[in-house]
Order: C-alpha cells, then structure tokens, then sequence
C-alpha cells in the first residue's frame, strides 16, 4: 500500500506554526517514513498534488481572495483538511483587526504609521489580493482537525500526523490541548 | 351615591388631552352648572376608547351616544340639545362604525358579536372608573365581602374548582398557586399584581385597570385574606400613567371605605396595596425580575426554584397575579364555580382578552370564551382581513408567542389544544398578517426587540438574541447562507435549552416556529436572493453573485 | 439532612445546600464560570445546568438546592452538547482570543472549562464588537472585551467589600462592568481592595503589578499573613524569581476568608522605599559601610559597659511588625540581665496597655471578629475602622445592607457619618463620661439585658450630657439602638485605648454586659489594636510610654515598619543610636550603627492579630547578601556582650495573661 500524503500550506500567519512542526527533531524522520511528504512551504513544492492528498494541513488564518483561493484548493485536493495553529483554528492575532475594521488597519498601517513618508497610500495595485474580515478556515471551508496552540507544540504537531498518517483519528485532550 | 339620569364620559387620554380635551371638560362642568343639570347629570372620566382620528371623544348614557371629534364649543351644544332638551345632536356624531373601537362594549349592544361574553371588562367604559360607589353599585366588593365570611381554604377550593388558569401567558392554574403560598408558613407574606404588561400589542391589563381598577383591588384583598398576605404590590407598566393614578385613586377610595387597612369589614383580616411603577424594561414582566425590581435592584430573573410562592418579595412567600387573572376572581367568588365553568372549555375555562392587531380591519379589545378558533376571531371579530386580503398567519402572545399558520387557523383557542399544536396561547395580543407581510422581515423585527430587551444576565439569551439577530439580518440583505438556517436551528434550541427565563426560552420561538412554517420562503432569501413579499430590501451586489 | 441522586450516585447532605456543592462533595464535577465558593449563587452563565427528574427545563445547579428525593444528572448529552454551546457563545462574544491574553495558560476559568469539554475550537463566528476598557485605576486594569458578565466582581464589590462600586450598565449584549455611574474606575468610589480581580474568571479585571509575569499554574502559591495592621489577614503570596508577583487573599483565611485592602494586596507590591544593603557605621560624621563583625563589635562595645544601668543606661524601643520571635528576643535581651531602662514598642502600648492591665485582674473579655457574622448593631469608639482596619471594615459594610446598624460615637467629626446610621461627635477626653452615659440612661429606661444598680444614673446622664456636648436626646437614642439591638458588638480603638485608663475600658465592658454584647457564649467587644503585633508586644509587656531621660544609648529595632517623624524626633535627641532597620529612612540617616535585616517576606515569623490568632508568615524571599534575620542579630549581640538568651517566643507570651483567648 503507498504510503499518505500529506501536504501543507501557510496563510496569514507568521510561519511559526511550521517552525514548531520542523521542532519535532529527528522525528520528522519517522513522518515521513509514515508518509510522503509532498508539497509543504518546507520542501517548497508550490501546491499540493492535483490528483490529491490524504491529509492536508493549512497554518494561517484567511484574510485576503487569495488565501481563500488556497484554501478551497486545499479542501478541494486533500481528503482530510487539518487547521493548524491559533491562527487557523481562530483568526488568531491577525483577526485583531476585525476589531477595528480592514480599512482602518490599512489606513494605520501605510499612512498614519509614523515610519511612513508623508504622501504615503495605501497600496491599490490590481494585481494584488483583495482584503477581507480575517476568518478561521472553518467559516470558509468544512474542517475536519482544529489542532489549537500558538504554535502547537511539536509534540502535538507530531501526534496529530503520526495518527493521521496510520489511518487513526487523532484525539487532542489533557495535555494535548493548548489554546495559546 | 346618587343617582344620575345621565352619564357623560369624556376621553382623558394623552392622546386626547393633546387634543384639548382637558377644555372640553371643563366646558362641560361650566355648561352643566349654568344649565342646572349638577344634580341630574354625571360627568366623568374614560380611557380613550375609539379611533384616534375621532378625539377628543364624547359618550352619553344611556343612549350610549358616541360624539367625537369634540370641540369646547360642541360641548355647550351637547348639553343644550342633547342633554337639556333630550334630542341627540346628530351632526357631532361619530360615525357608526367608528363605534366599534377600542371597548367592545359598544359593538356587542349591536348584537354582532354572538360569542363575545364579558366577565373582566364588563364594568371597564360603563363605570366612572375614579368613583367607587359606582363599582360598589355594580356587585362590587361584593366577593370580597361573601370571601371574608367564608373560610379561606373553602374559597380556595371555589377558585380550585372554576378552572381559572393564569392569563399572563403560562396557564398555571390559579387555584393552585394560590393554595401553594397558603400552605407557606411565614408571618409575612406578600400578593403581587403584574400589571406590567410589557408584551408588545397587549393592553387588555390597561383597559381593565382604567375601566376598573377597583377589580384587581378587590381581587388581591381577597388573595391576600386566602393566603395570609397583608400587604400587596400593583406593578404598574411605567408608560401606564393613567392607570397608576386610577390605581392610587382607588386604593384611597378602599382605604376611606374601610375595603383597605386595618379590620377589613370587621372580619379581623388587614391589607393594604401599594403601587409600584416600572421604568420600561420588558425582562420586569418575568415575574421574579419584577421582585427584583420592587426591590430596588437590576430587574434580572431570578433563578427557579425556589419560586416565588416560597421564596418572594424580600424572599417571602409571594403570590404573583396577572390583571386579568386576578380580575376573573371576584365574578368566581361571586356567582359560584359552577357558573364559571359555563364559559369556555371543560379543560380552559372561563373567557380570555384579546389585543386584536394586524391586517384586519378591526383592530381592538374583545373578551370571548376559551376555546372560539381563530378563523372566527379574524372573521367575526376582527371583521375580516383588511382589504379582503389573504391571511398569511397570526402571532399569538406578543413577541414571544408562536407562529400560526394558516393550517392552524381552526384550532381551538384555549391552553390544552394550543399547547397540543405546539404554539402557546400567551398573553392575548393576536397579530394578523396577510400576504404582504415577509417572515424575515417580521423575525427581524422581532429580534431587534428581544436583542434589546435581553437583560444579559443569562449567556444563552443575550448571545443568542445577538446572533440570531445579525443573521436574520443578513438573511433580510440576502446576504445569507444556507448553513445559516442550521445555525438558527441551533442556537433556537439552546436558547430554549439552557436560558434562565421564559424570555430567553421563548425569544426564539418565532425564528423556531417561521423555519418550520415558512422554511421555502426563507431559503427563497438565502438561495435566490429575492423577497416574495417584497419588503426586504436585498442587496443588489450579492443578488447577481 | 436531605439524600438525592447524582449521577446515580447516593449522596447525602445538609438541607439548602446546592446541587452543585452536592456533586461537588460527591466528587462530581460540574463546570460553572459565574458561581465562586463565597459569593451569592447567581445562575447566569448557564454551564452548570443540569437536568432533574420531574422538571421540564434543566436547571442551573448552582442555584438549585438539594431537596429529598431529587434525581439529578449532569453528564447526559444534551447537557455536553449545550455546554459546548455556551461556550461557544462565550468565546465568540467577545475578544476571547488567548494568545495575547494576561491569564491564559492556567488562569483562565473559561479557557480551563474549553479543555475540561475538550474543545478544539469554538464553531461560531466571534462578534468583532468593541467593548470600553478602563486603565484609570493605579493598580488594574478593567477590559471588557474579556468579560464574560458572570458578575462575580460586582457581587464581590457589593457583598464582600461592601463598597457597591462595580455594577452592570446597559441591557442584554450591550451589557458592561462599570464604577459607579459610569465613571472612570480610578476617579471612582473603588477602595482598591482588589477583590474583583481576585474572583474574575477571565482577563477582564487584571493586575497591573503581576501582569505577564506568570501565573498560578507556573507559581505555587504559599500561605502566609499579612502584617499591614492588627487584622491579620491569610494572604497566598506568589512568588517566581525571587520576586512577588502578586498577591491574593486566602479564601480560607479564618479572619479575612479571602479579603484583603489596598495595603495588604499592593503596599508590598508597590514598595519604594530604598533598601539597606550593608551594616553602616559612622565615621568622621558619616556612615560607612562596614562588616557584619565591624558593626556588631561596635555595637557590643558601646552597649555592654551600660548593661545593668537601670537609670542612664540604654532606652531600647522596638516596631510591633517585628515578628514576635524577634520581640521576644529583643525583650530578653533589654529587659533580661542588661536591665535597659525603657524596653518598650514604638506603640508604647498605646493601643493595648489599659486593655491588658484590665485583663490581668479580669482575665481573657474579648471576643473574636466573627461576631461581626451574627451582629445586628455594632457601636464603633474611638475608630475609624474602616479606614483604619480596612478588612475589619468590610465585615461591616458588607453587614449594612443586610440589616446591620451602625452607630459611631468619635471626637472626630466625620467619622464613618457616610454610612452610619448614626454618628456623633463627643468632645476629645470625654469618653468615660460617655459610656457612663449611656450605662445610665439605658438602666433609667429599664432597658438593660442584665440587671445593673446606678442609683446615681440622673447625675451621671446629666455629667454625660454636659462633658460630651451631645443632646441628650441623640444619647438617649444612641443608647435605645444599643439596647434595643439583639447581638450588638462595641468595637473601640485607639482614641479610647490611648487614654491609658483602666477605668474606661472596665466601665466599657460593663456597658457591653449591660446590652448583651458580651453573654456567657458571646463575646461583642474588640479592641482593634494597632500593628501586625500589638498584641504580642503588649503579652511581652513591651507597652511603657517611651521617654528619653538622659540615656546614654538608644536602641531602636524597626525591621520593615514605618517610622514617624514623631519617634524620629524623640530618637535621634539619643547620644548614641543603633537601628535595625530593612529600609533607608530619616532615623537610619540618623544612626550611629545601622544593622541592615530582613523584611516580613524574607524571613519566618509569627504575629497574633487583634483577636489573639497566632499566625504565621512564611519566608519566601530571599533577601540582599548583606541582610540579616532580625532575631538572629538580636542573638549575636547577646552573644557578644555574653547574655546568655532564651529563644522560647511560645513561653515568653505565656507569661501574661490576654485579653482575649489565644489561638
């Protein structure tokens, strides 16, 4: 039998989620001798396979067209979508501006900042995603993992792929479960 | 007392004393001086009791000539003509139809409304409701009297057997709850009046206190003889201004007649009421955020049990009363049981108020028996659907009451048969809709009410109201999904899972009962962003998305 | 006792306890956010609902008492599944964002309860509204985005302290925590006793001096005292690095049960007073730091050839918040062989030597605070205990409102007018003319609980009347509310007690006799004392007036107290002056020796609180290289003038008969 795939991706998030899963140390020998390991920020191939994966992993929450793009491909492609980090699973900091408002944090952010030059705008090239409200991936795409933690420890990160890549459902409770 | 030949009722109300009523009156009192007629004419007070456009209103007994609009000047010829010289002014009439109005005293004369029996407002529009002597002409005081010679447990058993459940909304039996506080042993006990009637479209407690304050007086004297209470709160809705001076008035009355105070008619037996204004909230209808309230605290709803009849006012032993319950007693007292029973129902006895409101085209008080179907309210007496339009469904009970569907329409009106289609009966406002009425639209409007009324001392209720709200709303845009029906659902049912009070269990009935109802017309919304009715305004933006 | 059915479990207990508290002794858990163990059931957040055979809604546990029969369960699934629910509501409510939140990792109840359902996430979609926060307070901080309305800070304010500050504005969602009518928490009523941030569940109320470093999961709390005032207040001090972090009160605390005052909660947290370091010794006219040996041997040199000079010798003065092991040695030390002339506390007995003296003919009169639990009046002389005795005081504005009068009789105008329901003003010096007074006018009106002969009660009314200034009809009604209360207290302080007068604190007590404020079971009547330690000080006989008389040497220890400029003046007229002390003040700066010591924290010491509770403080901290324990530098110079010491601080407070029963 092949071994699962697993792929992963990052959002709007700070990368640290990834940083704690490559925390796992040597372990990461054992995942990926469990699975295969396809595309991932880390072995940067660009996007998971077209004929799919059996677990996804998606870090960041989703604020912007384009991590809604990233977000319903990996849906689309993996058969199992994991939410990882605080970010994922709740908006996590970023969501902060949902406080506030998108324009009024773009509008702190590249005019009223005071590193900016005078003159300064907020940037409007077309090329560019378009800014949402920051949502968790759950309320853009069905989840089948929320795995909390601001980062998830490595030990967390590790236990969840582990059972995934054996075909188990992993359980996080007691000291599996952290939400910052 | 004396007595008149004729009776001359001025409206008083706010909207009438804008309109100058106040002169009016005293037009009156100049013109009946300078006729002679102090002695042979009274002249008094009423509610308003018509249409708004027909105020000030003028009624003379016993010809139960409406006037109305009236002017000062009109009242000197009232007098002259009519009640001088005895010829009725015909041009000052109000339109007959317009006689139909708030009292349906007026109408039942006419005959046409066969079913229409009145025991709570019997009195209310043909008494001076600031004259006590009239209420004591008309069997008043009389159950008060006949209780106080009777043993407490044996009137009781009186109440027990007529069937009266309470009208504020729940159907507890009366008889019950009361026999519950008797069986307290404390020294100090209280008797509550919930004249709050916060629910909106209900003012069925209004009529009755202003009609007839002295009812409810008599009724809670006669409560507090049975349950061993010597003191008594009326809390009074705070837009109620009129109703709490008639209220105070009478109390005054009573107590200068010895019907109040100390050794009530030589039985041994004291009592005394005070009345208590509220300040606007609707959570003070709930009857232990009311105790809070008399207390001087945050109006929140207590946590049940232990419940008022044991743990109250000042955690005494409390017996809460609606109005119209307690208005229903002294009549029980008074003609017996068995007579009771006559009206309404073998399981829901007696007759209920209703607020008729909506697209009918009339729109007011009625007193009927237990048990009439809807079908007959809106065709009888609400005279039929506005324009003859088609009825789409009613909301009984105020905000918080169920959604009837045309399929209900023949459901008995009582507890039992309401309580077995899964709608409840409430307070007695009856809101009819036709066709052009969105249930979005109207579920928003709903949400709006309980999102503001929420008191926030229970997560389910002030969370649930907030969320239901923002997305009935978006719904209402067309900015909805369809897994928001889902999230409905499910917030309806923990609302009315684990929310304190009856306002938290019920706020959701009308999203529960419109989904169960209306699903198609909602999810025309979600799915294909239009309206059917055509009154949400859909967002143009996200109709071609 | 009442048997109902949790769980399927048989448990019995006693007739109004709560269902929750039933499961709870059964060892169920049931979760709750808005029920705290000392605060009024209120029922809001709706997590500890469960559901009772015969109800047709479940129903929170909390408010629910237990009654015969009940059957009850908690772990059905529709309960699991609307706690998860509420939960979610919760969090999405408000930001309930964990990260960056203070209290997240251990102290956060609503995130604990998230793991205790063990969820992953919270399903709905967070409300994104902004909530008022408030930093206008010196020591915490209100947000009320963290805020989930469980009301425990405005039941805290309200039915602990007392003080009815916090309350909830607005209705419904737009619900808020607000001081007083909505103004800013630091221009509020707020006595900034701190309790509301001890019992918040969430980030809503936090401390500013503990923020961010660390919380209770990483800190193991220790239990020690408070040494601000006589009260004595059960503290937990929590401790990391060597540092405190904060401070909370002890729920189990016999005196306070978890209260505590500005002073006790922040004082220590806030201290800005510059430490000693090293032993000091003047030279040349300036002090200069030396060694241990360097500054003892001077001390021990100037001290022994004045050793048994009774007269010129040394006068030797020492703090009352100095732990009693410490008093007991500085006693033996002065008072022992040496023979000082003046071994006495900065206090001078003044809050205790009348009180004392009385009792060594009486025996043990006064009672314990906990009456203040039972009482339906309480008569405050001479005190303004509220500000003075702050947890004191709570006991008793928490009582008002339930009932409890308060009478306040002071030469102080203003004192406690604001909640008294009736408080006078006598003239300064007529105190004894007062409780005669009233004696009197209560035995006129047959009032008296126990029968009392003053045949002389129309002259001692009328001297009463004339020597305090008040009417005679405010007396008179002083005296009705007094006789008439059922379990009345009479709380004195130190404007009686510093009078010194035997007479008064006897005709007091049988003024208490009189109303039944002191019975055969009851015990009404409390002097408040004055610091940590008064009352081992006054067992120690430490309680003569202080007054210099051409002593040649003064030696003061003051550990980590306060000194007033009063007892600087007297102090530093001394030829020569040795103080121990842990800070740097004006007398220090007087000193010819200073001996750097520990502070409360640093070292371990019991103190006895105004109702005779012998208590501990534990050390926790370590204190500067340099600093010494307070008693072992007493012992070292014992040691080095060769007198022999005992260190028996249990036998050495036996020797006195108390004024109130020792515990």
């Amino acid at each position: 039998m092949a071994k699962p795939k697993i792929a992963s991706d990052w959002m709007c998030g700070c990368a640290g989620c990834h940083m704690s899963l490559l925390d796992m140390d040597e372990r990461i020998l054992k995942v990926a001798e469990l699975a295969d390991l396809r595309a991932t920020p880390i072995t940067d191939l660009k996007e998971p396979d077209a004929s799919g994966v059996d677990v996804g992993v998606l870090e960041g929450g989703i604020n912007n067209t384009a991590n809604e793009e990233v977000a319903h491909k990996m849906r689309a492609r993996a058969k199992i979508l994991v939410a990882l980090g605080d970010c994922a699973v709740f908006g996590g900091v970023p969501a902060m501006r949902n406080f506030c408002g998108v324009e009024a944090a773009l509008k702190r952010a590249y005019v009223e900042a005071e590193s900016n030059e005078p003159g300064c705008e907020i940037p409007n090239d077309p090329e560019l995603a378009t800014m949402t409200q920051t949502r968790a991936i759950h309320e853009v795409v069905p989840v089948d993992y929320n795995v909390p933690g601001c980062p998830p420890d490595a030990d967390v990160i590790f236990y969840v792929l582990a059972e995934l890549a054996q075909g188990r459902k992993p359980e996080l409770k007691d000291d599996l479960l952290h939400w910052h | 007392m004396k007595f008149h030949r004729s009776m001359v009722l001025v409206s008083m109300d706010a909207d009438s004393l804008r309109k100058d009523a106040g002169a009016v009156y005293e037009r009156f009192q100049q013109e009946l001086s300078a006729f002679g007629l102090n002695d042979e004419i009274a002249l008094s007070q009423i509610v308003e009791v018509g249409r708004h456009d027909i105020l000030p209103m003028v009624i003379v007994y016993p010809e139960a000539c409406a006037y109305g609009p009236v002017s000062s000047d009109d009242a000197r010829r009232i007098v002259e003509e009519h009640l001088y010289k005895g010829r009725v002014v015909e041009d000052l009439l109000a339109p007959v139809k317009e006689l139909s109005g708030r009292i349906g005293w007026l109408k039942s004369r006419k005959g046409a409304a066969p079913m229409e029996k009145r025991i709570v407002t019997r009195r209310a529009g043909r008494i001076d409701p600031e004259n006590i002597e009239e209420y004591i002409s008309e069997e008043g005081y009389q159950a008060l009297a006949k209780a106080l010679g009777t043993p407490a447990p044996q009137v009781m058993e009186e109440l027990e057997k007529s069937g009266l459940q309470g009208r504020g909304g729940a159907g507890f039996p009366t008889g019950r709850k009361w026999r519950f506080v008797a069986g307290t042993k404390s020294p100090k006990k209280y008797v509550v009046c919930n004249a709050d009637e916060s629910e909106p479209g209900t003012f069925k407690d209004r009529v009755i206190i202003e009609g007839d304050p002295h009812s409810i007086i008599e009724a809670m004297a006669i409560a507090g003889y049975c349950v061993g209470a010597d003191e008594g709160y009326i809390y009074v809705r705070g837009e109620y201004q009129l109703a709490q001076r008639r209220l105070e008035r009478a109390i005054e009355q009573a107590r200068a007649f010895g019907l109040l105070g100390k050794n009530i008619m030589d039985s041994g037996f004291n009592f005394n009421i005070h009345v208590h204004s509220g300040a606007g909230a609707y959570v003070c209808g709930e009857e232990t955020a009311l105790l809070e309230s008399i207390e001087g605290k945050r109006g929140e709803p207590r946590a049940r049990p232990p419940y008022p009849t044991t743990h109250g006012l000042w955690g005494k032993p409390t017996l809460v009363n609606n109005v119209e319950t307690l208005a229903n007693v002294p009549p029980i007292i008074l003609n017996g049981a068995g007579w009771y029973r006559t009206f309404g129902t073998s399981s829901s006895t007696g007759t209920k108020a209703y607020t008729l409101l909506g697209n009918i085209n009339f729109r007011g008080l009625i007193e009927v028996p237990m048990g009439i179907t809807l079908r007959e309210v809106i065709g009888i007496y609400g005279q039929g659907m506005k324009g003859g339009a088609t009825f789409k469904l009613a909301q009984t009970g105020g905000s918080s009451g169920s959604i009837i569907p045309a399929s209900l329409q023949d459901t008995p009106m009582d507890f039992e048969s309401f309580r077995k289609a899964g709608v409840s009966l409430g307070s007695g406002a009856l809101l009819v809709c036709d066709e052009s009425t969105c249930v979005v639209d109207l579920a928003v409007a709903l949400m709006k009410f309980f999102k503001f009324e929420s008191c926030g001392k229970c997560t389910p209720c002030r969370v649930g109201t907030e969320r239901a709200l923002r997305i009935l709303t978006g719904i209402s845009q067309g900015k909805g999904k369809q897994a928001d029906l889902d999230t409905l659902i499910a917030l309806a049912a923990e609302m009315e899972f684990a929310s304190n009070c009856g306002l938290g269990q019920t706020a959701a009935v009308p999203i529960r009962d419109t989904l169960k109802h209306f699903r198609a017309e909602v999810e025309a919304h979600i799915l294909l962003g239009v309206c059917p009715s055509g009154v949400c305004e859909m967002s143009a933006e996200l109709q071609t998305a | 006792m009442v048997q109902l059915t949790i769980n399927g479990k048989q448990i019995e207990v006693p007739e109004g306890t709560t269902v929750l508290r039933a499961a709870a002794q059964a060892g169920i858990t049931i979760p709750t956010l808005c029920d705290h163990k000392e605060l009024t059931p209120y029922g809001g957040c709706r997590l500890c609902i469960v559901e009772v055979q015969g109800f047709r809604v479940p129903i929170a546990s909390c408010t629910l008492p237990a009654t015969q029969g009940m059957v009850v369960s908690t772990e059905t699934e529709a309960l699991k599944k609307s706690r998860k629910f509420v939960l979610s509501m919760l969090f999405s409510e408000r930001n309930h964002f964990c990260p960056f939140c203070q209290v997240s990792g251990g102290d956060c109840e609503l995130q604990n309860a998230a793991y205790h359902e063990e969820m992953t996430h919270w399903p709905m979609q967070p409300g994104w509204n902004n909530y008022p926060v408030d930093s206008t307070h010196p020591y915490f901080v209100l947000d009320n985005n963290r805020c989930i309305l469980c009301r425990r800070c405005v039941r805290a304010c309200g039915e602990l302290a007392g003080n009815f500050t916090l309350s909830v504005a607005e209705r419904g969602a737009a619900s808020i925590i607000i001081a007083d009518t909505n103004v800013p928490l630091g221009e509020s009523t707020c006595i900034k006793c701190g309790t509301c941030v001890q019992v918040c569940p969430t980030g809503a109320l936090i401390d500013r001096t503990s923020a961010y470093q660390g919380n209770e999961a990483q800190i193991t709390p220790v239990k020690s005292v408070c040494v601000g005032c006589s009260v004595g207040c059960s503290v937990n001090l929590l401790v990391r690095d060597n540092r405190l972090v904060r401070i909370e009160g002890d729920w189990t605390g016999p005196v306070n049960h978890g209260l505590l005052c500005e002073h006790g909660r922040y004082d220590p947290m806030t201290e800005s007073r510059q430490r000693i370091t090293s032993p000091l010794v003047r030279k040349n006219g300036q002090l200069e730091p030396v060694s241990w040996d360097e500054a003892l041997g001077a001390v021990a040199d100037k001290l022994k050839p004045l050793a048994g000079d009774a007269h010129t010798g040394v006068a030797a003065i020492a703090s009352t918040r100095l732990p009693v092991e410490t008093l007991s040695m500085f006693k033996e030390l002065f008072a022992g062989e040496f023979k000082a002339h003046i071994v006495t506390s900065t206090e001078e007995g003044m809050t205790t030597a009348a009180v004392f003296a009385v009792a060594e003919r009486m025996g043990a009169f006064e009672g314990k605070l906990d009456v203040l639990r039972t009482a339906d009046l309480t008569l405050c002389l001479g005190a303004d205990i509220v500000n003075s005795h702050m947890v004191a005081g709570f006991l008793i504005k928490r009582a008002l409102p339930k009932g409890m009068r308060l009478v306040s009789i002071n030469p102080q105008a203003g004192v406690l007018e604001d909640l008294a329901d009736l408080a006078l003003v006598n003239q300064p010096g007529s105190d004894l003319s007062l409780v005669e007074g009233l004696k009197a006018i209560i035995v006129k009106e047959g009032l008296g609980r126990t029968p009392l002969a003053l045949p002389n009660a129309a002259r001692l009314i009328e001297e009463a009347v004339r020597a305090t200034g008040i009417p005679l009809e405010k007396l008179t009604q002083a005296a009705r509310m007094l006789a008439g209360a059922i379990s009345p207290v009479i709380l004195f302080g130190k404007g009686i007690t510093a009078q010194r007068s035997e007479h008064l604190i006897e005709s007091l007590h049988s003024l208490a006799i009189l109303v039944g404020a002191v019975e055969r079971e009851r015990a009404g009547l409390i002097s408040m004392k004055g610091e940590a330690n008064s009352t081992a000080a006054a067992l120690l006989g430490l309680d003569a007036p202080f007054v210099l008389n051409g002593q040649q040497a003064v030696f003061a220890a003051i550990g980590d107290d306060y000194v007033s400029g009063r007892l600087v003046k007297r102090l530093v007229k001394a030829p020569y002056l040795v103080v121990q002390a842990a800070y740097q003040s004006k007398l220090t700066e007087q000193a010819d020796v200073v001996l750097p010591v520990s502070t409360w924290a640093e070292q371990e010491g019991h103190y006895i609180n105004l109702d005779g509770r012998v208590q501990k403080a534990e050390k926790v901290l370590t204190g500067p290289e340099a600093v010494r324990d307070s008693t072992a530098v007493l012992g070292e110079i014992a040691m080095r003038m060769n007198m022999p010491v005992r260190a028996d601080w249990q036998q050495a407070i036996r020797e006195r008969k108390p004024s109130m029963a020792l515990n």
